[in-house]
């Protein structure tokens, strides 16, 4: 059950990456920042910025 | 005790290996089940990854958990990040599993099924995996460096240029050939149509929700969309019946080439949270819970592959594309097994966040084994289809015939008996109007996805969705793979445009944007006009185009790798990377060459041109035909350049590394090993 719980735990912390959700979290505790609709913009266009200018895979 | 256990089970993995791969290699004549596929991928990929790799990582690369990786010295939050290895296995995997995988097997399945799958499972296991693996390891060992600056700095000039020109011709072949895949699957499909138009104004609601109404919650939107998604499958199948809408939707393939054209450029001109980012976040998922989904369904019902191990088209007379089975298998399964776009994605994000060395040995190898898994899966999908139907769908009308009738025939008089009943009845039951000729492999593995999906529960009442299903997750990370290459082309060219006249180079410059945007989608949209007006199906053309351009971008990674292995090892392991790099350079070669000077019209671009041409001039086109006949002609022999500009940088790069290799194995130049020194690792284990 508990290896389950950690393999639960192990897929939502992927997606939460995929999701940059993590990176964001990284980004607000990097800075000592709190969370706003402003600090989610300015991280998210420069997380995008970088994102999609990198060649994507076939 | 627990070493003997190992043995023990280490010896029944091989023995599983060998008897599965004895029994799908020596089958004939006998339908086989495809559990016997998966055992043969997972077993050989488990040997491989347990003591191939673990071999390279230990003699090769001295992998090492007290030397601080990048991540670590150049933490910043951003970019530099220690990361749990699992969650980057996942970030890794998705980023390197593109549509490739997919379509490429149900290609070659024209085959037979058991080529592509011993390519895919050798292939994987003794190149892609390696290439992935030590373009990784080096790029770890050089704060993350890209695969362009490692070819500059460890082979030379010219294999830097090769690289950042390869990479430009690369991405346009690509998004061409992958736009034409799209096209061909929604052309005369008002269901498909309307679910791929929907999911437009689905990312844009997501984009404005994410940055307006629920700022980060990534996760929440993706989720929310994806019911939007599903809910746009159910109103495509009301529009398809609707006499008033259903016409609109009713797209040739000509309009849904513009369609995307015009697509492309908005796309990649638009703010990217608005559209490109939300689209991006839900195509991932949805790409990783359908190859999840296709691996369950896989094992949950095991279905027979229909397909033979080998079909009558390995003499190079197949229809869904011309070649033999030697080079033509090995230049159209390239993801899966070998992709040198891979090279980029080891080289880019990944390096930079593994927190310790040997996080490296299941993140690089261990994810191109995962997509080589995927590669046979879909191999699975295709091949459980009925041969005839296979065929009836991925033909050419040029090649069987425009009308069904004659279509059926020249499929029956193969050896694979179909009916026109037995396709209409198909195309029924999936909610289209005809299944003929859908060129481009989307469909027919749409077709094997939902056979599999609705066999697992729900039977053919849900076949249709199950259908479109398939055909709306294909095009969904197509379409973003479109948007986000021509904004990376767009980026490249600006960056290289700007040397020349500097506004250009200026990523805020609106006019600098527009018309950079527009020379990008300008490429690709020409070669996908190109395949569409082809009356041999255009994949004929463009998929072996782009094969030969990624297998040239492996060709410079594993010359790169090459010439890494040398500088650190001198000769002695240099056979690990020289192996698939001698491969990969005859294949390359033979295929390119053949493209351009086969005398077959249907394989050589020349010889084709030289047809087109004499008909022309003795007067066997009819007049309203001629513009579209030169054009054709122009076509070829732009095919043939292209084709001819791959080999010549492959030549380069090769010519240019073997002179580095010559070089140091003599003595006559420095074996100098960029790698950052060494810095002891402060890490702990639990910190990641």
């Amino acid at each position: 059950m508990n290896r389950l719980r950690a393999f639960g735990r192990i897929v939502l912390a992927i997606l939460r990456e995929l999701a940059d959700e993590n990176a964001y979290r990284r980004h607000l505790a990097a800075h000592g920042r709190a969370h706003s609709r402003r600090e989610w913009q300015r991280f998210s266009e420069e997380r995008l910025r970088a994102k999609f200018v990198r060649p994507r895979c076939c | 005790m627990k070493k003997g256990l190992g043995v023990i089970l280490w010896a029944a993995v091989s023995v599983v290996a060998a008897f599965s791969l004895a029994g799908i290699a020596l089958n004939r004549g006998e339908s086989i089940n495809s559990i016997w596929l998966v055992l043969a991928a997972a077993c050989t990929f488990l040997l491989g990854f347990r003591f191939y790799a673990k071999f390279i990582s230990l003699r090769v690369m001295k992998l090492d958990d007290n030397r601080a990786t990048p991540a670590e010295r150049l933490r910043n939050g951003h970019d530099f990040e220690p990361t749990n290895k699992w969650i980057l296995f996942g970030h890794h995997f998705a980023a390197i599993a593109g549509p490739g995988p997919l379509v490429g097997p149900v290609l070659a399945a024209q085959f037979g099924y058991l080529p592509g799958t011993l390519w895919i499972i050798i292939g994987a296991v003794l190149a892609g995996a390696v290439q992935d693996f030590v373009i990784l390891f080096a790029s770890m060992r050089r704060n993350g460096k890209s695969l362009g600056e490692m070819a500059r700095e460890e082979v030379g000039k010219i294999g830097g240029v090769t690289a950042l020109v390869t990479v430009l011709l690369i991405m346009v072949i690509i998004l061409a050939v992958i736009a034409l895949v799209v096209v061909n699957a929604l052309k005369g499909s008002p269901w498909g149509a309307f679910t791929v138009a929907a999911t437009m104004p689905i990312a844009i609601f997501m984009g404005l929700y994410l940055r307006f109404w629920r700022p980060g919650k990534v996760l929440e939107t993706s989720v929310i969309g994806f019911g939007l998604v599903v809910a746009a499958i159910f109103g495509g199948q009301a529009v398809s019946h609707s006499p008033a809408l259903a016409p609109l939707f009713t797209l040739s393939g000509v309009a849904l080439a513009l369609a995307v054209i015009v697509y492309g450029f908005f796309a990649s001109a638009l703010p990217v949270w608005l559209l490109l980012a939300p689209r991006d976040y839900l195509s991932t998922f949805v790409k990783l819970g359908v190859v999840l989904m296709l691996g369950v369904g896989i094992l949950f019902i095991r279905p027979d592959l229909q397909m033979p191990a080998f079909t009558r088209f390995t003499d190079g007379t197949g229809p869904v594309f011309a070649g033999k089975i030697f080079p033509f298998c090995f230049i159209t399964i390239a993801c899966g097994a070998v992709s040198g776009f891979h090279s980029l994605i080891s080289s880019g994000t990944t390096p930079k966040m593994i927190g310790k060395e040997w996080h490296a040995w299941p993140i690089g190898y261990g994810s191109m084994l995962l997509e080589g898994f995927v590669a046979i899966m879909a191999t699975i999908a295709a091949c459980v289809l009925q041969p005839g139907v296979y065929f009836a769908v991925n033909s050419p009308a040029g090649i069987v015939g425009g009308t069904p009738d004659a279509a059926v025939a020249t499929i029956s008089s193969w050896g694979f008996p179909v009916s026109v009943a037995d396709m209409q009845g198909l195309a029924t039951d999936v909610g289209e109007a005809t299944l003929f000729h859908r060129t481009g492999g989307a469909p027919s593995l749409a077709l094997g996805m939902a056979h599999i999906f609705a066999s697992s529960g729900g039977g053919r009442a849900i076949l249709a969705f199950w259908y479109h299903f398939a055909i709306m997750f294909e095009a969904l990370f197509i379409l973003t793979l479109i948007d986000a290459g021509t904004r990376v082309g767009r980026f490249m060219l600006q960056d290289a445009l700007g040397h020349v006249w500097k506004p250009l180079g200026r990523t805020s410059w609106m006019p600098g944007v527009i018309a950079t945007s527009a020379a990008v989608v300008c490429a690709w949209g020409y070669f996908l006009y190109q395949g569409v007006r082809d009356p041999l199906g255009g994949i004929n053309s463009l998929w072996p185009l782009f094969g030969i351009s990624n297998q040239l971008l492996a060709t410079v990674a594993l010359c790169v790798a090459t010439t890494i292995i040398i500088k650190m090892h001198g000769a002695r392991y240099a056979w690990i990377t020289v192996t698939p790099l001698c491969w990969l350079v005859v294949v390359t070669f033979t295929a390119g060459l053949q493209k351009i000077f086969s005398p077959l019209p249907r394989l050589g671009f020349l010889a084709r041109a030289r047809e087109l041409t004499s008909a022309l001039e003795s007067g066997q086109v009819a007049a309203g035909k001629v513009a579209e006949t030169q054009t054709l002609i122009f076509n070829e022999r732009l095919d043939a350049v292209v084709c001819g500009i791959f080999l010549v940088l492959v030549a380069a790069i090769v010519l240019d590394s073997l002179r580095v290799w010559v070089g140091v194995l003599r003595g006559t130049r420095e074996a100098r090993v960029t790698e950052t020194p060494f810095v002891m690792s402060k890490l702990r284990p639990e910190e990641i």
